[in-house]
């Protein structure tokens, strides 16, 4: 269909007063119908349009063509519909790295293997692990040795606590989906495949409060070191759902609650970025 | 300006989309010397803010150099950077709240009498339906100029003329059926 479709060309007083817009709707309709099939008379606009424009909008053209593709991580968060800043700070986030991604699978599908092989008379390698997968990611994607962009971070007017809450959010994103697939793969009782979020998503405020004392590092030490020893004192005389039933929700949701109230009643009254998260 | 690759100026358009799409920075150059002047033309007609169009006509290009490959052979390379071009724009201009200008229907050909050959492009792209098109109401003749000859669905049409989707519909289908009646003996491939 290219080109010559008809013999008609439009002469350059025609496309000169197209250009211009001194062309009413209907004509200029009819010769960019005409425009559509017709080549010849598509180049014979180029010495008319604005070259000044066009010079400019190439300048920018060729330099976004010169510059390397950004990472994949990052087209696909531009994808979704994230800025491309966000898209940076998210991939520098340690928790997010291919590495990381990878442990934590691995470490889940050892706990869920382990439980899977002892008969379903042990789930407490599940337990202790799943819940544990996204608090640590979360504290690691602040925690300044492991970021590359610190440095960055301090000292660019992006709000710390709203940078902390989109990796965790993005932590939470990558890392439950696989959790909970392997929850439903386990034997037992199919609730605990979801039972195990409520303390997951306990600790993560719990772990902010604390790290708003004492840093990133020694709160999720101290999270991961309270919930091991609650499902480990659990093994021997409880049943092995117990970290997860309904009164110990409770708790949690109490010390979710508490942590919450903690976290906000210290960013208020310290408006410092970076203090309280 | 730099001076454009002698060798890439015999190629079609299809070879050329190939081309950028292997991240050929020449064939882009090519490709952008030979559609952006008419795609800018047709953006100015369109919205008279030159920083929109000189933004979208570099969107259109940063995109047709990302995407190459989503392009399928089965359409022309002209008509797809339109409607990326346009499409761009009309978000543009939603998100800055500024308003498309609609070209207008009623000036005349101020200022250029019509020729025969204008005539003549008439004839053979429309006939009698440039006639039809000017009798149209102004809400109708902006639903035909978005859907119909810019290529817009409905949804999209209905974010450019801030009206609802369904009215976009209805308004449509009422100014197909008065130009049917307009041209009763004409047909119409196409337009149903």
């Amino acid at each position: 269909m290219t080109g010559n479709a008809t013999a008609w060309h439009a002469d350059p007083a025609l496309l000169s007063a197209y250009v211009d817009g001194r062309l009413d709707a209907v004509l200029g309709a009819s010769l960019e119908r005409h425009l559509d099939r017709c080549a010849e008379c598509r180049s014979a606009v180029g010495p008319l349009a604005d070259r000044s424009l066009l010079e400019q909008a190439w300048s920018t053209v060729r330099e976004r063509a010169e510059s390397p593709a950004p990472p994949w991580a990052i087209r696909q968060a531009r994808r979704l519909g994230l800025s491309e800043p966000t898209g940076v700070l998210l991939a520098a986030a340690a928790s997010l790295r291919m590495a990381w991604l990878v442990g934590s699978v691995v470490a889940l599908g050892f706990a869920a293997l382990a439980t899977a092989v002892s008969d379903s008379t042990a789930l407490w390698p599940f337990l202790l692990v799943a819940p544990l997968v996204p608090v640590v990611g979360v504290a690691a994607s602040y925690g300044p040795a492991d970021d590359p962009f610190e440095a960055l971070a301090v000292t660019t007017p992006y709000g710390r606590t709203r940078l902390v809450l989109t990796r965790t959010i993005a932590v939470l994103v990558t890392s439950l989906p696989v959790a909970l697939a392997l929850g439903l793969a386990l034997p037992g009782p199919t609730w605990v495949a979801a039972a195990w979020l409520g303390p997951a998503l306990a600790m993560l405020p719990v772990m902010g409060a604390i790290a708003g004392f004492a840093g990133p590092r020694l709160a999720s030490a101290v999270v991961a070191l309270v919930w091991t020893g609650t499902v480990m004192a659990s093994v021997r005389a409880l049943p092995e759902t117990w970290p997860v039933e309904a009164r110990q929700q409770a708790v949690y949701l109490l010390l979710a609650v508490v942590a919450v109230a903690v976290i906000l009643v210290r960013s208020r009254r310290t408006r410092r970025i970076g203090v309280v998260l | 300006m730099e001076t454009t690759d002698s060798r890439m100026q015999g190629r079609d358009d299809a070879s050329l989309l190939l081309a950028a799409a292997d991240g050929d920075l020449a064939a882009l150059r090519e490709l952008y010397d030979r559609h952006a002047p008419w795609l800018s033309a047709r953006l100015m007609r369109r919205c008279n803010d030159r920083e929109v169009v000189a933004d979208v006509v570099q969107d259109t290009f940063v995109t047709l150099w990302q995407d190459a490959r989503k392009w399928r052979g089965d359409s022309e390379v002209a008509g797809w950077l339109w409607g990326i071009a346009f499409r761009r724009m009309v978000s543009r201009l939603r998100s800055r709240k500024q308003v498309v200008l609609m070209p207008e229907w009623d000036a005349g050909a101020t200022g250029v009498l019509p020729a025969a050959e204008d005539d003549v492009l008439l004839g053979v792209e429309y006939g009698d339906l440039g006639t039809a098109l000017r009798r149209l109401s102004p809400e109708f003749r902006a639903v035909v100029q978005a859907c119909v000859l810019d290529g817009l669905t409905a949804r999209e049409a209905s974010h450019l003329l801030g009206v609802r989707q369904n009215t976009v519909k209805t308004r449509l289908h009422r100014a197909k059926a008065q130009l049917r009646d307009a041209l009763a003996d004409t047909t119409l491939e196409g337009w149903r």
